[in-house]
């Protein structure tokens, strides 16, 4: 059971951080974005499904209770019922949240690297890491908008499905969207949209005299990874049942620093590097997670193994930098139409 | 009255740390994103101090400064140098920084547990209570301590770089590093002293910071946001301007909320961070290069005619 337990955490944090990695790539390997705040796209997601949808459950039931926290316990328990019975209430409510988490994200996505008509490199970093530690440090303190501290309940979106077989389900659905996001971004990557971005890495001055606009570009990026980054924020807030798990004092390790590791590790500007890195790192990150009790009590350690995970990934991330800054899988040109028919033109003369 | 008091005690704080990040970037050209942990584990090395002599937390200050120089070392030779000599750019040493800084919540967090098992209380979380400190005309004496040291500092830090030949060597390897080092000046090695003071300026408001407030293991992730606000008001590049930041951000976060409370309430004073968010961003925008670039004279010229 242990073993089993190992695996599905293993296979729903590869979904959801490969959702969240693939978008930071967009941003940081392709567009050479550094998005400190990648946070904020998270909280977004978890803001849309704690702050919105939660309300407007609430306001459809009429509960009434005295803060937000306690109305949305009690719509959950209607709302549970009704997806118990009526499965595609909750896929329903859970399309809702993914497609108003999307539109918000990109709004709000856009509008935060505007800071970036003005600023770049290190100062850019700071405001979009300022930005996004703000957000959390009010949603977290102001209770009256998603609970802060307390939390706020959200509807189980498979109450119809049987408790044991839950984790599973959610498990498939969470590799259903991160594989769909794969594709998408893929895709939309070996267009020449993609190329552009990698043009704006390298020189920014050069791509203007090009002709292109960087900063529309930065905006159009942003909220195109920011549509897809908050959707890591509405899967995870339904799969625990509550937005305590995003809305908290250590979001800027789970959701900024964690997802750059994974695309670091894995390789900048290609999507299969991503794929690698995340799933090198949650693999070590769950077992860890998963076996702390018993590597406490085996080196009789008087503390928490949590923050020996944070001593062991700071020093993996600048192992990282320092011995293999390209990665696990490198950076490949990408392989136009051209390119391939010059290639096997080449292939066929020998 | 008792507003204004925190409000001066927590700018004096927020000064010492935001001129602590600016000498480094100054030497190092490094945003140093771990600067609020320095202090923060500081903090509890101070509480430990306190809690294992029970003197009074004024005596521990020597150690948090001590061991806040020992972290800023350590931070410049194990994680920044060999980067710096591999030609890693700004973004890289960032990270880097961001990686160490996750690193030292993890000492920051075995460290308080273990403290809390060894001493049998419950060290995860504290403060100093008032009645530790002394009081003075019926005012907390935290207010002096602080102001007192930032004087001092201040005029430690002036004397050091104004009338010693070391201090001498290292203004000239913060206004051109590569021509100092041609004169003979071990560059190295005063990057490796601003580490130290860096980190002592940091240890030495972290020992003061839990008169001020509550300290837990991710309070450095929370304060950050407002050092960077007073070091980039004030603009990185000048020492003055982390004073002249520290103060504006320190005192503008307590009392701006305080304002906005006679309006809206208590729950507003949550959003005191906001206030440096909005400085910091309004500051790049308009005055990216900080209060200290600004040329007073031509505007005060420009006033009178």
């Amino acid at each position: 059971m242990a073993f089993e337990a190992l695996i599905s955490s293993i296979l729903l944090w590869f979904g959801i951080y490969t959702i969240l990695s693939l978008s930071l790539n967009i941003e940081y390997g392709y567009g050479g974005i550094p998005n400190f705040g990648k946070a904020l796209a998270v909280l977004v997601g978890a803001f849309t499904t704690g702050a919105i949808v939660n309300r407007i459950l609430i306001a459809i039931y009429s509960v009434k209770a005295e803060t937000i926290t306690q109305a949305s316990g009690f719509m959950k328990s209607t709302v549970d019922q009704i997806i118990a019975s009526n499965p595609l209430y909750g896929f329903a409510i859970l399309l809702l949240a993914l497609l108003l988490s999307a539109f918000f994200g990109a709004i709000i996505g856009a509008l935060y690297i505007l800071p970036s008509a003005k600023l770049e490199s290190d100062y850019l970093a700071i405001t979009l890491l300022a930005i996004a530690e703000i957000m959390f440090m009010v949603t977290y303190y102001d209770t009256s908008l998603i609970g802060g501290y307390y939390g706020a309940p959200v509807p189980d979106i498979l109450a119809f499905v049987p408790g044991e077989y839950r984790e599973w389900f959610f498990v498939a659905l969470v590799m259903f969207f991160a594989f769909a996001t794969y594709l998408f971004v893929e895709r939309t990557l070996n267009t020449p949209y993609g190329r552009v971005l990698r043009a704006m890495r390298e020189d920014p001055t050069a791509l203007q005299f090009a002709g292109k606009d960087v900063m529309w570009l930065r905006i159009k990026t942003l909220a195109f990874s920011s549509a897809i980054a908050s959707m890591t924020g509405v899967l995870y807030s339904y799969y625990t049942g509550n937005v305590v798990g995003i809305v908290n004092l250590f979001a800027r390790v789970n959701w900024t620093f964690f997802p750059f590791l994974m695309v670091l590790l894995g390789g900048m500007s290609n999507n299969r590097g991503v794929l690698a890195g995340v799933f090198s790192f949650v693999v070590i990150w769950r077992l860890i997670d998963g076996y702390k009790h018993e590597i406490a009590e085996f080196f009789h350690l008087p503390f928490d193994v949590n923050w020996l995970q944070y001593i062991i990934f700071g020093f993996l991330m600048i192992a990282i930098l320092y011995y293999r800054p390209e990665g696990i899988i490198r950076e490949k040109p990408i392989e136009t139409k051209p390119m391939v028919e010059l290639k096997t033109r080449r292939l066929e003369k020998v | 009255m008792a507003v204004l008091e925190g409000a001066v005690t927590y700018a004096n704080l927020l000064t010492l740390l935001a001129l602590g990040l600016t000498l480094t970037y100054i030497t190092t050209s490094v945003p140093n994103f771990a600067q609020g942990s320095f202090a923060v584990f500081s903090s509890y090395i101070a509480y430990f101090v306190y809690q294992s002599t029970k003197i009074t937390p004024y005596f521990s200050i020597p150690f948090a400064v001590f061991f806040g120089g020992f972290i800023g070392v350590v931070t410049y030779i194990i994680v920044l140098k060999p980067l710096i000599k591999k030609e890693a750019s700004i973004l890289i040493l960032m990270i880097a920084t961001l990686a160490w800084d996750l690193i030292l919540l993890g000492f920051i967090g075995i460290f308080s547990e273990s403290v809390s098992k060894l001493l049998g209380t419950y060290a995860s979380k504290f403060i100093f209570p008032y009645y530790l400190d002394y009081k003075l005309f019926g005012i907390q004496g935290i207010f002096f301590s602080s102001t007192l040291t930032v004087i001092l500092s201040l005029a430690i830090l002036f004397f050091l770089l104004y009338k010693t030949k070391f201090g001498i060597a290292m203004r000239a390897s913060m206004e051109n590093p590569s021509l100092a080092e041609i004169m003979g000046i071990d560059v190295e090695k005063t990057r490796l002293f601003s580490w130290f003071l860096s980190g002592a300026f940091a240890g030495l408001a972290g020992a003061l910071l839990p008169f001020k407030q509550e300290i837990v293991q991710a309070t450095g992730q929370i304060i950050i946001v407002s050092i960077f606000a007073a070091s980039i008001v004030g603009g990185l590049s000048t020492l003055l301007g982390a004073v002249v930041g520290g103060y504006l951000v320190g005192l503008s976060e307590s009392l701006i909320t305080f304002w906005l409370s006679k309006f809206f309430g208590v729950s507003i004073l949550v959003y005191s961070k906001a206030v440096s968010l909005i400085i910091l961003v309004a500051t790049l925008l308009y005055i990216p290069q900080g209060l200290a670039s600004i040329n007073w004279r031509r505007i005060v010229w420009h006033l009178k005619h």
